[in-house]
């Protein structure tokens, strides 16, 4: 992607980093229309400071903030997201565009990951984060950062292709 | 080792979906209530450090005025020599804080042997925008165990005083 900072139009910058950015927010509320007030929370919040755009870990930090902002300010709805979050660990599918069957699968595994590790790999695939960046804007090392995301891909991998592990542990253990 | 490029590459070739274009209207919207041109600019800030957090003099002129009002009135009212000239020397000032000392006073024979605190648990609430101040801070949530010990001189006995306490600290963060 392109370095949003380059662009001086905010129309420019936001509609490279909204897709992202939304589909950064639904890690924590349920529906589309929450996440989009929430970036929009964060986008003007961060605007009206000035803050400097190429500042990406403060702008996810802070769209990270009105998502929970957003959950404390509605107790109803801070219960549910604390059930779901609690039962299953998981939020709703994040949205992507044409989605075939097995993109479908991979977007379904991606969804039962822990919730720090599919923040972590949303904002490094998606988003083209740094580790640091990621770090700085969830307050953890950026070595965490990594760890996180290794883990995230591991499991997925786990999920999706669980013959794999069984045929390596077998050809490890025939050897 | 595992390699994960294949997974990667299928990773990204998932798109987000669009945003809503009533989003950026809405964004749009509330950059004009604010009264900012919505055609503002964004500038990339080459040391955003230096400008994202200015000083602000008149802030800074008026604090420093209001701590010296604080500290000569201060002065004055706690002043004990002139109200209190028949006391004997010696006296503790009152302090908004009481300090072990202070606490212990109303045990005459005990004197404090420590202050012990426990922190069980701290949780990142994440960025927030305080008013007033020039730049974003994360806000940390603190919750500890404050133990008071004072002992007898003369007896040896001992006595703690346990309670939780909350503490709310807000860090400032540098921009870069």
């Amino acid at each position: 992607m392109e370095n949003a900072a380059t662009h001086e139009d905010w129309k420019v910058c936001f509609s490279e980093l909204a897709p992202g950015l939304v589909l950064f927010a639904r890690q924590w509320v349920r529906s589309a229309a929450d996440a989009e007030d929430v970036v929009q929370d964060a986008f003007v919040r961060f605007w009206r400071r000035n803050l400097s755009i190429k500042n990406r870990a403060l702008l996810y930090a802070a769209v990270r903030s009105a998502a929970l902002d957003l959950i404390r300010r509605d107790n109803r709805r801070a219960r549910r997201e604390v059930e779901v979050f609690g039962d299953a660990e998981r939020t709703v599918q994040p949205q992507f565009e044409q989605l075939d069957d097995s993109q479908r699968e991979l977007v379904a595994a991606l969804d039962r990951l822990p919730r720090d590790q599919r923040e972590v790999l949303v904002m490094k695939i998606w988003n083209e984060l740094t580790f640091a960046e990621i770090g700085e804007a969830l307050g953890i090392s950026q070595n965490t950062a990594a760890s996180r995301y290794r883990y995230g891909l591991g499991n997925l991998k786990k999920t999706l292709r669980p013959n794999d592990e069984a045929g390596a542990a077998a050809s490890a253990s025939t050897t | 080792m595992n390699d994960f490029s294949e997974l990667e590459g299928e990773l990204k070739k998932l798109r987000p979906a669009r945003a809503s274009a009533e989003l950026i209207s809405r964004i749009e919207r509330a950059l004009t209530d604010a009264g900012e041109s919505a055609d503002n600019i964004i500038r990339p800030q080459s040391r955003p450090s230096a400008s994202d957090f200015r000083i602000s003099w008149i802030g800074l002129g008026l604090g420093l005025a209001a701590a010296a009002t604080f500290l000569i009135l201060a002065r004055v009212d706690l002043r004990p020599g002139d109200k209190t000239k028949a006391e004997p020397a010696g006296n503790t000032l009152a302090s908004a804080t009481p300090t072990l000392e202070q606490k212990a006073a109303a045990l005459p024979n005990y004197q404090p042997t420590g202050l012990t605190q426990v922190v069980y648990g701290r949780h990142d609430e994440g960025l927030v925008f305080p008013r007033g101040a020039t730049g974003p801070a994360r806000r940390v949530w603190t919750t500890k165990r404050e133990t008071l010990r004072w002992r007898d001189r003369e007896t040896g006995a001992q006595l703690a005083v346990s309670y939780p306490a909350e503490e709310v600290t807000l860090i400032p963060v540098s921009g870069q």
